[in-house]
């Protein structure tokens, strides 16, 4: 094969359209996309789920299901991608392009030690024998900044950290040095520090091998962090695409405007009421909280010299205090324990040591009526919208079901009741009779705070409730808490690794780190001037746009407002 | 040695469990209507008689005393006497337990590569017209009544083509394949579509995985993925299925074992109960639990050794 000429593009998709056969008929979820890659390019595309970013990228590897039907062109190196056979399609993936996902402990077979999934390719592509495959695995794993490798090639994928799966998963992709690579929505599983990490090695391969990226991302930070080039996607057609750099600055269509908007860095936000409620008794006050895990319950133990933690400590010594109508921000990695002091306080778990006060009671002494109070006073709302909802129930039956059960109006009013909540979480009317499926996230969602209201809970625990969210129904969401909490008075405590969030919804915050709060205080002056190194640790992984001068202007105004 | 320790740990767990099958199998006897000493001395005994006998027995005395007896004796392996045939229940178990214990191993290996090649078919040609053709088939097999099958096989193999004796169990290695060969079809042709319904079910599932269209995108080939990363993921709900139904067999074959005059311990339990032999059918229910949880252990090392995620 000749070396194609520099200046010719790697990848030329030309009128790209993907339908995919139902029952009721073809869906369109490809119209018409066209763009192009140069070798070594880094390009970005930025969209909402269901905009057809993902469909694109499949359709340029082949791996559409069955159902897809593929129009257009796509050349790769000169060669038309659209009439490969599945022998053509084998040769060709993996060795000139491959792929990454979005959740890579999905993605990693769980039965498969690491490095004989990074061998595999090795072996069928470059005819490589076992224990080559295995160096050539070792060294893969540290290309991608593994340590010890020669221990984590014998690994299964679920002794690996989130991070560390999605950097074995990039290793199995360049194993043998293909000139594409395919990253659909890389980060978006895992924490902001991981995320910088992953971005950086992104950008590290591209330089050292000339290594040509897709970046898919609904996240336009994300993007703008390593890409030259951005398209812009929306129900599966193209709406703008440019440099990345102009395209921020001077976006065009409106859809880039929202999706630049909705940028949580960017929303304006209501004058912070700073420390003049931190008098008067707190609502639920946490004394020197810990929280540990035992390990399994062992007869004999013959593992004797071997290290094994018997006591995980999820919280440590955690101690804080949350006034009536303040929002509170818990930050920090997975694992740090912010989800676990939401269910301590929930009563969802008991502590192993302090205590947590509700109104000046201790919320792990409660009984009978006290209990089923302070039950209805508490309410959360979860990450994973779908996954909170009973798949069977009605919008409807899910919003009557606490009303009946705690007879919190009559069996007349309920229906009435059911409409008023919906109304609340802005939740078309039309809707209350479909069930989860039938709802797109942000709409579930918005079924389960109006559950959550349904009680008319005095504190709300919202566990990133907008992190499995499009930026776009991101923003409605947190305006929606907003206007909640302007509108009923409502305590927040907000749990989400993302500082962005927490700086546009809270009043003050926690950093976690570790089961510990490393740092607290009011937002602004947390956020801009960080005292602990952890917390500018958090706070530089942040992927930022470049922003226009006007909007820089703006955000920095408002987040450096005096408290 | 981690592993050990596990295994020992695992082994330990299991003797509350022993305990609690001893205590139900005591107390299985306890509840019954009617009295084992009129039992053993007959309608027309004295009161005399029927007073030493419960002496001899220990009958008389309360029975928390005649529980700790009952786990004296099952320490030492004594699982009482048969009345019927005047031998002590573990030798009678241990002389009955050969053909069943041939007979499920028959079936097993009749069924495992059977099942594994009708599901692999179907899930590859998923519904397409080998995938109907099983599917009907696998309707048939399990829903024919087990007695009716077994009395048409060896009608046909056995009477009217005298291919395959139909009753026994023959001596000899070759004679008990030969004897068992129709009981063990039998029992197979109702469990393999259970057993590839299960399969078939698990490789669909696992073929839309995304670790299968992360090994695709990688280039390999599409009988590699599915035999490297398909079929191993998808064996394991497989296998606990099949773990179950070893144990089921083990006890429950009794109506094959009554067509075809085998002489295992479904029969063993059957004309056991029709007899009264109440000792028998005690020790034989004690032996049936201790064998599903043996079954279940193996069924639970098997995994471990499948499925790195699994500890004991």
């Amino acid at each position: 094969m000749s070396a194609p000429d520099r200046a010719a593009p790697l990848l030329e998709v030309e009128g790209l359209t993907v339908d995919f056969e139902t029952r009721a008929g073809p869906v369109s979820a490809v119209r018409g996309v066209s763009f192009s890659l140069a070798p070594g390019e880094i390009l970005g595309i930025v969209g909402e789920s269901g905009s057809g970013k993902s469909v694109t990228c499949r359709a340029i590897l082949g791996l559409l299901p069955r159902t897809a039907r593929v129009g257009g062109s796509i050349r790769f190196d000169g060669r038309e991608l659209t009439h490969f056979s599945e022998a053509d399609w084998e040769h060709m993936r993996g060795r000139q392009g491959a792929m990454i996902f979005q959740n890579p402990a999905s993605h990693l077979d769980p039965l498969m030690r690491i490095g004989a999934q990074i061998g595999e390719s090795l072996r069928h592509h470059m005819d490589r024998s076992g224990p080559e495959a295995r160096r050539d695995a070792i060294h893969l794993l540290s290309s991608v900044g593994i340590a010890q490798p020669e221990l984590r090639v014998d690994s299964f994928p679920h002794e690996l950290s989130g991070g560390m799966k999605q950097r074995a998963l990039i290793a199995g992709a360049i194993a043998c040095r293909p000139r594409l690579l395919l990253a659909d929505e890389p980060t978006t599983a895992l924490d902001v520090t991981v995320q910088a990490r992953i971005l950086e090695l992104l950008r590290a391969l591209n330089r050292q091998h000339e290594l040509a990226i897709i970046l898919i991302s609904h996240d336009l930070g994300v993007i703008a962090e390593i890409c030259q080039r951005v398209l812009v996607m929306r129900d599966g057609a193209l709406v703008e695409q440019g440099r990345t750099r102009d395209l921020v600055a001077t976006p065009k269509h409106p859809y880039t405007q929202l999706l630049i908007a909705s940028q949580p860095g960017l929303r304006l936000r209501r004058p912070r009421r700073t420390g003049a409620h931190a008098a008067g008794q707190p609502l639920i006050e946490v004394q020197d909280l810990s929280v540990s895990f035992r390990a399994p319950f062992r007869w004999i133990d013959l593992t004797k010299g071997q290290v094994r933690a018997p006591r995980i400590r999820a919280l440590d010594g955690v101690t804080f205090a949350l006034h009536p109508g303040e929002t509170l921000g818990v930050v920090g990695e997975s694992g740090s324990g912010k989800s676990t002091v939401a269910r301590a306080i929930a009563r969802l778990l008991s502590p192993s040591a302090g205590r947590v006060l509700f109104d000046g009671a201790d919320v792990h002494q409660l009984t009978g009526q006290d209990l089923l109070r302070f039950r209805r006073s508490v309410q959360m709302v979860f990450q994973s919208p779908y996954d909170s909802l009973n798949p069977r129930l009605t919008v409807r039956q899910t919003l009557a079901e606490p009303l009946r059960r705690h007879r919190l109006a009559p069996p007349r009013k309920i229906d009435e009741r059911v409409a008023e909540l919906a109304s609340m979480v802005e939740l078309p009317q039309d809707l209350l009779d479909r069930t989860p499926r039938q709802l797109s996230g942000g709409q579930c969602q918005r079924v389960g705070i109006a559950r959550a209201l349904a009680m008319q809970p005095r504190l709300l625990i919202a566990d990133e409730v907008t992190s499995s969210l499009d930026v776009t129904t991101q923003a409605q969401i947190l305006s929606l808490l907003e206007r909640l909490r302007a509108e009923a008075g409502l305590t927040m405590l907000y749990i989400s690794h993302d500082l962005a969030v927490v700086r546009a919804l809270c009043d003050r915050v926690l950093v976690f780190q570790a089961g510990r709060i490393v740092e607290s205080g009011l937002v602004d002056e947390v956020l801009a001037r960080p005292q602990n190194s952890y917390t500018q640790t958090l706070l530089r992984a942040v992927p930022r746009l470049a922003l226009a001068p006007q909007a820089q202007f703006q955000a920095e105004g408002t987040a450096h407002a005096p408290g | 040695m981690q592993t050990l320790s596990l295994l020992v740990n695992r082994l330990l767990q299991l003797l509350p469990v022993l305990l609690g099958i001893a205590i139900v199998t005591f107390l299985l006897l306890k509840l019954t209507p009617g009295d084992p000493a009129r039992l053993l001395v007959g309608d027309r005994a004295s009161e005399e008689t029927l007073a030493a006998v419960r002496q001899e027995y220990g009958l008389n005395r309360p029975w928390p005393v005649q529980l700790g007896t009952y786990f004296g004796k099952l320490a030492q392996g004594d699982l009482g006497e048969s009345i019927r045939f005047r031998k002590p229940v573990s030798g009678l178990i241990l002389q009955f337990l050969p053909p069943t214990i041939f007979l499920v191993l028959y079936v097993v290996s009749l069924t495992v590569p059977t099942t594994l090649l009708l599901a692999i078919a179907a899930a590859r040609n998923h519904g397409g017209w080998a995938d109907q053709a099983i599917r009907v088939f696998g309707v048939c097999g399990f829903t024919l009544p087990v007695f009716w099958v077994a009395i048409m096989l060896s009608r046909l193999f056995g009477v009217e083509l005298g291919w395959f004796p139909v009753s026994g169990y023959g001596t000899g290695f070759l004679e008990h394949l030969h004897h068992l060969f129709l009981p063990a079809l039998t029992t197979s042709i109702w469990l393999v579509p259970v057993m590839v319904q299960s399969l078939r079910a698990a490789l669909l599932e696992k073929s839309e995985a995304d670790f299968v269209t992360a090994a695709r995108s990688k280039g390999l080939p599409e009988r590699g993925v599915f035999w490297r990363h398909i079929l191993p993921n998808a064996l394991l709900p497989t296998l606990h299925l099949l773990g179950v139904m070893v144990a089921y067999l083990i006890g429950g074959t009794i109506i094959v074992e009554a067509v075809y005059a085998v002489p295992g311990l479904g029969r063993l339990m059957v004309s056991s109960i029709l007899s009264r032999d109440y000792s028998v059918v005690q020790g034989l229910t004690l032996f049936f639990a201790l064998a599903t949880v043996l079954v279940t252990l193996l069924v639970d090392i098997a995994t471990t050794l499948i499925d790195p995620r699994v500890r004991l």
